[in-house]
């Protein structure tokens, strides 16, 4: 088995036993098993391209209407479409998937996000805290779905990052998000994370059945999607990278925290070593 | 109680130029610092500091425009004596150890106007102040023109010119204001002037050159 990222973060806490220093990521260490919590799960085959989930998403979360959505010019994921449908090309007709942040378990943003805006819902999902939000982006360049959003002035770098809440406020009463609850052909399904894999598993072997190329996506792609997929093609036509991964980049940036922490303290320890030696010999010569 | 004789140090302009730069670096080294170590992120939520780093900058990297084309010569000057290592610097970060935890003056070689760990300190900081504003007006104003892919191997760039510029910095600190032995280093970034003993002590061929030129 590969060391993972959590592991080497782990080992390197106990290492150094810098716990006041320990990143969010190992502060949060998680286990994928226990952190199932509740998904959702899309059904492309199912979906008819109606945008309601659109609609509902954008009158639920009071976003302002942008122009009226067509499969020939779907709007992209901005910070005012938290969710939109991805076109598809398919056997010559037109089908779409429904995109929008596929709240993973071991999350990019979560990773990368300084200020803890982004965080580990108990119940699975990437929460999004706006108000802790400080504009860096790292999320928007660092998501391997291109999901975050930000809303900036260049000049004088005042920003902010929207995407999909997985409608907290809903999901935390036990109420489906609202694309959900909107959904007219049962295309999104809102469930334990566990009860949707098995019915992901049904669905694709009913299709097969039927002679299509179905799949699921999501059940282990970044330890985990809470928005999982049955496709009947390919992840990449579907928009969805083959193996979804935190950069590289994160995993250095995390190491050079831990190094950078490190050697100051190290550092400033060394001067009061030296400023107790430097004191004592230069007094003794003088005596 | 006569006077000390004194040598001027530094020129007025030059502890300007010295002290609005440190003002403007701290307040990037804060504001970048919170989104660094782990914990402190808080501190940035809601993005102010985003603004206020933005706005330090452009003194940070005013400074050392306007003091350039005020003083090109002097600037020059001490680029070229940044650069310039010769065999007394070899010998120098041999004795160094010693000598700074309080070994015998007497062993360290005579130094110039800037002693070797001087030039180290001013090669970090010009090595680190390209890497911090090349990497940083890439991120500011092209993010949008670069991939993903790049943009964040611009952000390891800033990170390891800021653990360099960092640990640089307290080293700097340390040894201008709190080493035992550098008693008039902090004083002279304030006035400018040095005690003649300090400055036969600390730079011994600079202060032969400045009693030759006297006569």
């Amino acid at each position: 088995m590969e060391i993972t990222r959590k592991d080497f973060l782990k080992g390197a806490a106990g290492a150094t036993g810098l716990a006041l220093l320990t990143p969010a990521s190992a502060a949060l260490a998680k286990d994928s098993q226990t952190r199932q919590g509740m998904a959702m799960l899309i059904d492309v085959s199912k979906c008819v391209s109606c945008w309601w989930c659109y609609a509902a998403c954008k009158e639920y979360n009071k976003l302002p209407e942008t122009s009226r959505p067509d499969l020939s010019d779907p709007p992209e994921l901005s910070p005012e479409v938290w969710t939109t449908l991805h076109p598809v090309r398919k056997d010559g007709v037109w089908v779409s998937r429904k995109k929008a942040c596929n709240h993973c378990t071991e999350a990019a943003c979560v990773e990368v996000c300084p200020t803890g805006a982004l965080s580990y819902n108990q119940l699975g999902y990437v929460q999004y805290e706006k108000e802790k939000c400080s504009g860096c982006g790292y999320c928007v360049e660092f998501c391997p779905f291109d999901v975050p959003k930000m809303e900036k002035t260049t000049v004088t770098g005042v920003a902010i990052m929207n995407k999909c809440t997985f409608c907290h406020d809903r999901v935390t009463n036990d109420e489906p998000p609202a694309c959900a609850d909107a959904c007219t052909t049962g295309a999104i399904t809102y469930g334990k994370r566990a009860e949707l894999i098995t019915q992901a598993e049904e669905r694709v072997a009913e299709l097969r059945r039927n002679g299509v190329e179905a799949s699921v996506y999501g059940v282990d792609e970044a330890q985990g999607l809470h928005v999982m997929y049955v496709l009947d093609g390919a992840p990449d036509l579907y928009g969805l990278p083959a193996d979804p991964q935190v950069p590289a980049a994160g995993t250095v940036r995390d190491i050079f925290k831990w190094i950078g922490s490190g050697l100051a303290i190290a550092v400033v320890a060394g001067f009061g070593l030296n400023y107790l030696v430097a004191r004592l010999r230069m007094r003794r010569e003088v005596k | 109680m006569t006077e000390a004789r004194v040598v001027e140090r530094f020129k007025k302009r030059t502890i300007w130029f010295h002290w609005i730069h440190t003002a403007s670096f701290l307040v990037l080294l804060v504001t970048g610092a919170i989104l660094f170590f782990p914990g402190l992120g808080g501190a940035a939520a809601g993005g102010i500091t985003r603004s206020i780093h933005r706005i330090a900058v452009v003194f940070f990297v005013g400074a050392p425009i306007v003091y350039f084309i005020l003083n090109p010569k002097m600037s020059w000057h001490f680029i070229k004596e940044t650069l310039t290592w010769g065999k007394d610097d070899i010998q120098w970060v041999r004795s160094a150890p010693d000598y700074y935890f309080g070994g015998d003056e007497e062993k360290m070689p005579p130094q110039g106007q800037v002693n070797t760990g001087q030039k180290m300190w001013q090669f970090i900081a010009l090595a680190t102040g390209v890497l911090f504003v090349v990497s940083g007006f890439i991120m500011w104003f092209a993010k949008d023109a670069l991939s993903s892919g790049v943009f964040q191997w611009f952000v390891i760039v800033h990170d390891i010119a800021f653990i360099l510029a960092l640990l640089m910095l307290l080293v700097h600190i340390y040894l201008g204001v709190i080493h035992p032995r550098m008693t008039e280093s902090l004083r002279s970034m304030w006035n400018g002037k040095i005690s003649e003993t300090y400055a036969r002590n600390h730079y011994g061929k600079w202060y032969d050159d400045i009693a030759r030129r006297k006569g």
